[in-house]
């Protein structure tokens, strides 16, 4: 997944010759130091909000951005097939012991980012 | 897939939790509940039953807040309805308490205020209590239905009007409008 940061760096690459300018071919505009290709894959993440605190999954739950510890936010995959953050999750467990989107008895599948 | 914008706004969003982060300890105390109240009350109020009303008597306190409720049909038609609602500090892990403060003939409703609506039990065996993927928008459209959908004679709180619906309905019905006229208007 790509990280946040690298934002900055994603852009159009300069376009290759072309254009009516009147600098000598040697002095170019401006060259390509760096190129950050990033790759992105995702299961139709956008819209995967985590439905206990209405964050996005990807990004860390409510709690730990208020605490600042975004860091260690993890998500957690129930054999339902639904996921939410693994800190919001572990805390409803506590009181009910289902998923709260389709009330199935809650069977951890997986944990990770 | 994700796009570039939709990635940027997201990179925003992040830095800008970030920069409220190093705010001072104090200021930046906001709890969980309301953070989660700012979005829910916004969508409330976007959304709110025609039979509904809703007044904060302090804005700065989004978890406290009182409904009308003024039904247009069925046995408590003309009446009008105030309830309190209280959202505990554990939001939304447990759910909100309300209570009642119009007396009321009704079998989901006790005299004192007390109610029996599935989706504000904090613990139920079944999928019908409460889950954190519920919002004020869901609790104040139920408690809108105790007057009409969820309305409920079979399972009753007040087991004394329900049995009263069961034996005589117009001796209900008249009884009901006479709670509203004293009580409720
Ligand atoms: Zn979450
Ligand atoms: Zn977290
Ligand atoms: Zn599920």
């Amino acid at each position: 997944m790509a990280e946040m940061d690298d934002a900055d760096d994603l852009g159009l690459p300069p376009s290759h010759g072309g254009g009516s300018g009147s600098k000598s071919a040697g002095d170019k505009m401006f060259s390509l130091k760096k190129w950050n290709a990033v790759a992105m894959w995702s299961w139709d993440v956008e819209c995967d909000t985590c439905a206990i605190c209405r964050v996005q999954v990807m990004d860390a739950c409510l709690r730990c951005q208020a605490e600042n510890k975004q860091e260690d936010c993890v998500v957690v995959w129930g054999e339902c097939n639904h996921s939410f953050h693994n800190c919001c999750m572990s805390l409803w467990v506590k009181q009910n012991n289902r998923c709260p989107l389709c009330q199935q008895d809650w069977v951890v599948q997986r944990i990770g980012k | 897939m994700l796009t570039l914008a939709s990635k940027l706004k997201r990179d925003d969003g992040v830095k800008s939790g970030r920069s409220s982060n190093t705010a001072p300890e104090s200021t930046r105390r906001v709890s969980i509940r309301d953070r989660l109240l700012v979005k829910e009350v916004a969508e409330l109020e976007a959304n709110l039953p025609s039979t509904c009303k809703v007044n904060f008597p302090d804005v700065n306190k989004l978890h406290y807040f009182q409904l009308t409720v003024t039904p247009d049909e069925g046995y408590y038609q003309g009446g009008k309805f105030q309830f309190e609602i209280d959202v505990p500090e554990a939001y939304n892990m447990v759910p909100p308490r309300v209570k009642c403060l119009t007396r009321i003939w009704h079998p989901n409703i006790t005299e004192t205020g007390e109610i029996c609506l599935s989706l504000l039990r904090e613990h139920s065996i079944d999928g019908t209590g409460w889950a954190p993927t519920r919002t004020l928008k869901d609790v104040v459209w139920g408690l809108n239905s105790l007057f009409t959908d969820l309305l409920n004679f079979d399972d009753p709180l007040n087991i004394e009007a329900a049995e009263h619906h069961l034996r005589d309905k117009e001796d209900f019905r008249t009884k009901v409008q006479d709670f509203i006229k004293r009580y409720g208007r």
